[in-house]
């Protein structure tokens, strides 16, 4: 095959045992691979009694057909699984170097099920398979255990995804991270499923190459790709600074999360934005897989040195705990990347906590007596090897705000930031109401990246009615035309996270569309895609992600967003004034979508 | 030659990817390109490594059949006819920039004068010269046991790079 290896590799840690088996083509063709292909595999395979955390929970690891090509960007890859934070369907993404490792080590997808009887990595060549005694690396931190693994094999070129101590003990939002802790699966607790299977790592070497069906055509088209991110109006923004633009980005529009999102405008944004994190820190550029942008950076600290931050975990442990320590958020980020803990929930159950103090509803005492109010970094510093070892509090905070809150009550369920157990990330959805929407109806729970509608920024506003009816479609306060966008923008993401692309590529810079992915998946991998079948097939695999998140218990009724954001207007700047109210935009979605107004399908998914 | 700017290199491999799939129709594997990356994520390491058209062109002075020969780019050109297979032009090299793939020596051959991995690296870390008649000055690779082409070309990358990650840790953060 071309693109695609064709294999799945499908490991049982209970039985030790290993099996490789076929991928049938036409599965393929229908879902591409990624995140499309884990979803129908899911569907297939878990049932609504299935315990996120029990060896019957299985985690897939996908790559799509086109990872490791000459295609700039595509090296992403998509672990998925039932979210023990959530109990809906978890997955996250990274980029990195790890996807077309597992490609040329000669797999499309992994699924790991079952539960090992002591801690074990799983070794993946395209010469054998092992599962590996890993005692000697429980405890270890994911830093560690990838320099550990990288002398043990004796192969400085091994790719490792692992868990650090916080996945080790389950902690709900436990992460899993590649390229030495610098690039994270970060959402939703695949480090917890993994921790729960006792899968310290998965360690991949490959050295197949990786073939495409027209190279001639294949190469033309990437060039194409590559002309449009070069000439992207964002590109050298990106490359300077990347995702931490949005830190002043945000600020300029009035929606940078201050305060747990009592405010979004920042005082000290200078003190804490990607322009001063770059002049003050980054020594030079880094870069995922074959990209052109090259997003990433390196810092050097004297807290320590490594690849990061993203902007996320930069805002979670900057302005949204009110704190202005530039280098103190990014001691407690390279914490968090070693030790395997999501910023954005971890951030959130403590920008909860303090809120909660502030309004008097809660105070020290109840939690092992930590000065939790905002902007205390030593209280914040102690909260989090609290959270990671599961001691004391922590072993509460470890369950996540949706837990938390309930746990408590005492009216601090409303200061809980989440969507179905997921926690909102770091834009206002007050000053962007398509965002808001897209973070009600993500299938993962409060997230943007099911959507990303960044198109309501653009005040493109003949494209806005020519695409969506409306030109207010292409401004962010208003109400207009923004289901129509958030359903296409949902449809566009569901194909990046499948071919797969990095979706500051594929998405905010506008570099892929169906019509466009038609062609190059043709040309890569011989079969023939068309844009119309491939708009059926995302149709398809959306409606069935929604029948498995209902499946696992998804209530419809949750496709809303915290009270704040209805009730509580901005207080100040660009997004004074606003608050978003999704109620009737949801129904609107659904009735685009052929959803009943109660948010089910009217369709049944094939098999 | 093709220069190396190496505190730009930010390790993304778009060089590696170009090479291969330009000089394998089609295909990529890092084995396949003539042009390596040499990473370690704990230190920040990222740097290119490929022939350096080094004064003393040990693989020539090495190879027992006279398959290697110097271009007109002053490139290394491999006649496959000639060439038994030996892997001494392997052995000989310093840097590991001449590596053996199925008995056939594998090495940057300016792809005639148009470069691919120049074109392809949007980080303009490498510069391609063609009047730039400087050849590198080289030690001679260590003989002894354990000098892989990837050992030798770590050497290489650590000795190149070593003065701007002293930078990095002296001069601090600002």
């Amino acid at each position: 095959m071309y693109g695609y290896t064709g294999l799945k590799l499908v490991v049982e840690l209970t039985s030790q045992s290993i099996e490789k088996s076929p991928l049938d083509r036409d599965l393929l063709h229908r879902v591409i691979g990624g995140r499309m292909l884990n979803t129908w595999t899911m569907h297939e395979e878990l049932g609504a009694d299935t315990d996120p955390l029990s060896p019957e929970n299985t985690s897939y690891i996908a790559v799509g057909p086109l990872t490791g090509t000459l295609l700039p960007a595509s090296a992403y890859t998509t672990v998925s699984a039932r979210s023990p934070l959530t109990g809906i369907i978890g997955d996250s993404a990274a980029g990195g170097h790890f996807g077309p490792e597992l490609k040329a080590a000669g797999f499309d997808q992994v699924a790991i099920r079952g539960r090992s009887e002591a801690p074990c990595y799983l070794l993946i060549t395209d010469e054998m398979v092992q599962i590996r005694d890993a005692r000697h690396l429980w405890g270890r931190d994911i830093f560690e255990t990838h320099r550990a693994l990288i002398e043990e094999l004796g192969d400085p070129a091994i790719q490792v995804a692992a868990i650090g101590p916080a996945g080790e003990k389950q902690v709900k939002y436990a992460t899993i991270a590649t390229n030495m802790a610098g690039r994270t699966f970060g959402r939703t607790g695949m480090g917890a499923v993994w921790g729960s299977k006792n899968l310290k790592a998965v360690v991949v070497r490959g050295r197949q190459p990786i073939r495409v069906a027209d190279s001639v055509r294949f190469k033309a088209l990437c060039q194409e790709i590559s002309e449009r991110i070069v000439t992207h109006v964002e590109f050298p923004k990106r490359r300077r600074v990347g995702t931490t633009m949005l830190v002043n980005g945000l600020n300029d529009l009035g929606i940078l999360p201050t305060r747990h999102f009592q405010e979004g405008v920042c005082d000290y944004v200078d003190a804490i934005s990607g322009e001063t994190l770059r002049d003050r820190y980054v020594v030079k550029n880094k870069s995922c897989y074959n990209c052109s942008v090259h997003c990433s950076r390196y810092i050097v600290t004297p807290d320590g040195e490594g690849e990061g931050p993203e902007f996320e975990p930069l805002c979670s442990y900057t302005s949204r705990l009110d704190v202005s320590d530039l280098q103190w958020a990014l001691k407690m980020i390279f914490f968090m990347n070693r030790q395997g803990i999501d910023a954005i929930s971890s951030g959130e159950t403590i920008a909860w906590a303090m809120e909660c103090i502030e309004k008097g509803l809660l105070s020290p005492a109840d939690f092992d007596g930590l000065e939790l109010c905002f902007g205390n970094t030593d209280a914040t510093e102690r909260m989090l090897h609290l959270i990671v070892n599961r001691e004391g509090v922590g072993d509460l905070f470890a369950e996540g705000t949706r837990s938390l809150a309930a746990e408590y009550g005492r009216g601090t369920e409303r200061y809980a930031l989440h969507t179905k157990g997921l926690d909102i990330i770091n834009g206002d959805p007050r000053g962007l109401k398509a965002y808001g929407l897209g973070y009600a109806v993500a299938s993962r729970g409060g997230c943007h990246l099911r959507a990303d509608p960044f198109f309501e920024m653009t005040n493109r506003f003949e494209e806005a009615r020519e695409r969506f009816g409306t030109e207010k479609a292409a401004t962010p306060f208003s109400y207009e035309g923004k289901p129509a966008l958030v359903e296409y923008s949902e449809r566009n993401c569901l194909l990046i996270d499948s071919l797969t692309i990095c979706k500051n590529i594929g998405q905010s810079m506008e570099v892929i569309d169906p019509e466009f992915a038609a062609e190059i998946l043709t040309a890569g991998t011989g079969l023939a895609f068309n844009e119309s079948d491939m708009n059926a097939s995302i149709s398809e695999l959306r409606t069935m992600e929604r029948w498995l998140n209902l499946r696992f218990g998804l209530d419809p009724r949750d496709d809303r967003l915290p009270a704040r954001f209805a009730e509580d207007p901005l207080p100040s700047g660009p997004a004074a004034g606003q608050v978003v109210q999704v109620a009737d935009m949801v129904q609107e979605f659904y009735r685009i979508k052929g959803w009943s107004s109660e948010g089910i399908p009217l369709d049944r998914p094939g098999p | 030659m093709i220069r190396v700017h190496a505190e730009l290199c930010s390790g993304c491999r778009q060089c590696e990817v170009a090479c291969s799939f330009a000089h394998s129709s089609g295909s990529v594997a890092r084995s396949l390109a003539r042009i390596q990356v040499v990473k370690d994520e704990a230190m920040g390491l990222d740097y290119p490594v490929l022939c350096q058209q080094c004064t003393d062109r040990f693989c020539l002075a090495a190879c027992p059949t006279g398959a290697l020969s110097i271009g007109s780019l002053g490139e290394v050109l491999v006649d496959q006819a000639k060439c038994s297979g030996c892997g001494l032009c392997e052995n000989a090299c310093p840097i590991g920039a001449i590596r053996m793939h199925d008995d056939n020596p594998q090495v940057c051959n300016l792809c005639g004068g148009t470069p691919q991995c120049v074109q392809a690296c949007t980080m303009q870390a490498l510069c391609y010269e063609p009047d730039n008649t400087e050849h590198a000055m080289l030690r001679p690779a260590d003989p002894g046991e354990g000098h892989t082409p990837d050992a030798k070309a770590r050497q290489y990358a650590m000795r190149e790079t070593d003065e701007h990650r002293s930078r990095w840790h002296t001069q601090g953060w600002r």
